[in-house]
């Protein structure tokens, strides 16, 4: 991974909790035995942390200054689309802050809840460029609503009032195991494409950082939530760093065509 | 079909001298690590000779450049005339994103600039009635420039073994594959 990507890490893990928070809270507020929390607190953590992963994306930029004119192509490129609704996504929130907090409105949730989603996608299209076979396709999104559905709810889990309600702890629960799967699988199909993405599910395979994120990413958190039914309060601390570390993965070990030119596709 | 200027690459001719490489770096003078023309040697999974075959490659210049899509301040334009995708440096934002998404890794980041730049094809000196600079300095006329629209050779391929298949970019570069390497036996002599 070279130096311009590591802001996208953590862009793009960031604006994904945000997204996340937003859905819990939503789940919070709709579910039968959702969690009692102070609506504004949550929605002010989302606005935080995608100010900050929206700061940390300028860094990636060569001329942050021209950040603005990212927009300029919506007819064809899913970047400018995503900088659009991402942008979009924030100002609903920055501007909701002092309603949230005073009315709660569920209709700004779900406008924000929408907003998220949109984003999540778009964001998926912008990283499955077809020189990276190996996810030139949904795995992107998927890998990203993975990441906004196992930090929403445990993010969330901080502004509870009391103990965790069950519907947060059986969401993440569930978003693990299933997180663990995908990421358990997806490279061993890899495994069976053409040349790049064999050599992807290879590097992925062959990664420290792969085993990491899967062992302190999922696999003990989905151990601990298992066995104490809970989300103890530093487990959100581990979830983040696990999806960093395999976001980190997804931008170092993804491999491009232009490696292999001259060797057999 | 409408004029698109297209390289063309005759691996049998290519003794993969490196002629062309530099003859692009000495014209655009760019910084160690920034390479517009590249000479890939085919491996011997796909030529299994002691002689070797070579492609030496730049942009080139699709026909749906998805530089050009992705890019998201327009950094890139196609020309009419002639099919040639430029990149405006002035408008680069250094977002990488065309890095990423070309499947030819035509376009290079430029860590002095903080911009994305690739190979312009010389339009300024087509514009001027001269060759491009490696078409010009090709000692065996490997590599050539042609007009897909009246291009009429047999026999060239658009993917050879090695070179990344794209039909929906279509990339504007034609090839003639090398042939198999003359064996002369003692009986022949």
């Amino acid at each position: 991974m070279n130096g311009m990507e590591l802001p996208l890490v953590v862009f793009t893990v960031l604006s994904q909790t945000a997204v996340g928070i937003v859905l819990a809270s939503l789940l919070g507020r709709y579910a039968a035995a959702g969690p009692e929390t102070d609506p504004g607190r949550p929605w002010g953590a989302a606005a935080g942390i995608l100010l900050v992963g929206l700061l940390a994306s300028l860094a990636h930029l060569g001329h942050p200054t021209g950040a603005v004119n990212a927009v300029k192509h919506l007819a064809t490129s899913w970047l400018s689309r995503e900088v659009l609704v991402t942008s979009i996504f924030l100002a609903i929130l920055l501007l909701g802050l002092p309603l949230m907090r005073r009315k709660s409105p569920g209709w700004l949730l779900w406008l924000a809840a929408a907003a998220g989603i949109v984003s999540l996608v778009f964001m998926g299209m912008t990283y499955s460029p077809p020189s990276f076979p190996a996810v030139n396709n949904l795995l992107p999104t998927v890998f990203f609503v993975l990441t906004a559905a196992v930090l929403g709810p445990a993010v969330v889990s901080w502004f509870v009032r009391g103990s965790t309600p069950p519907v947060l702890v059986a969401v993440l629960g569930s978003v693990l195991l299933l997180a663990l799967v995908i990421y358990l699988i997806v490279p061993c199909i890899w495994l069976s494409g053409g040349t790049v993405m064999q050599n992807t599910g290879w590097a992925w395979i062959g990664s420290p950082l792969y085993w990491l994120r899967i062992v302190l990413g999922l696999a003990l958190p989905l151990a601990v939530v298992w066995k104490t039914r809970d989300i103890p309060v530093w487990l959100p601390l581990l979830l983040i760093a696990g999806e960093l570390l395999g976001r980190a993965v997804f931008f170092s070990q993804t491999l491009h065509t232009a490696g292999n030119i001259g060797g057999l596709y | 079909m409408r004029s698109q200027t297209a390289f063309y690459i005759d691996v049998q001719r290519c003794i993969g001298c490196f002629t062309c490489a530099m003859a692009c770096k000495n014209q655009y003078h760019q910084i160690p690590g920034v390479i517009w023309r590249q000479v890939y040697p085919l491996s011997p999974e796909i030529y299994p000779y002691r002689e070797r075959a070579f492609y030496s490659l730049a942009c080139n210049h699709c026909q749906r450049p998805t530089c050009l899509e992705v890019c998201p301040v327009k950094a890139y334009f196609k020309r009419d005339q002639d099919g040639i995708v430029v990149h405006e440096q002035e408008a680069c934002i250094g977002c990488g994103n065309c890095i990423r998404a070309c499947p030819y890794g035509a376009p290079r980041y430029n860590p002095e600039q903080r911009k994305a730049e690739k190979c312009s094809f010389c339009w300024q000196r087509i514009d001027a009635g001269l060759l491009p600079a490696c078409v010009l300095s090709c000692p065996t006329e490997a590599l050539q420039m042609v007009d897909l629209a009246s291009l009429d050779r047999p026999g060239l391929v658009q993917y050879p073994p090695g070179f990344p298949r794209f039909p929906e970019l279509n990339p504007s570069v034609r090839f003639r594959l090398p042939s198999l390497p003359t064996v002369v036996k003692r009986e022949d002599i």
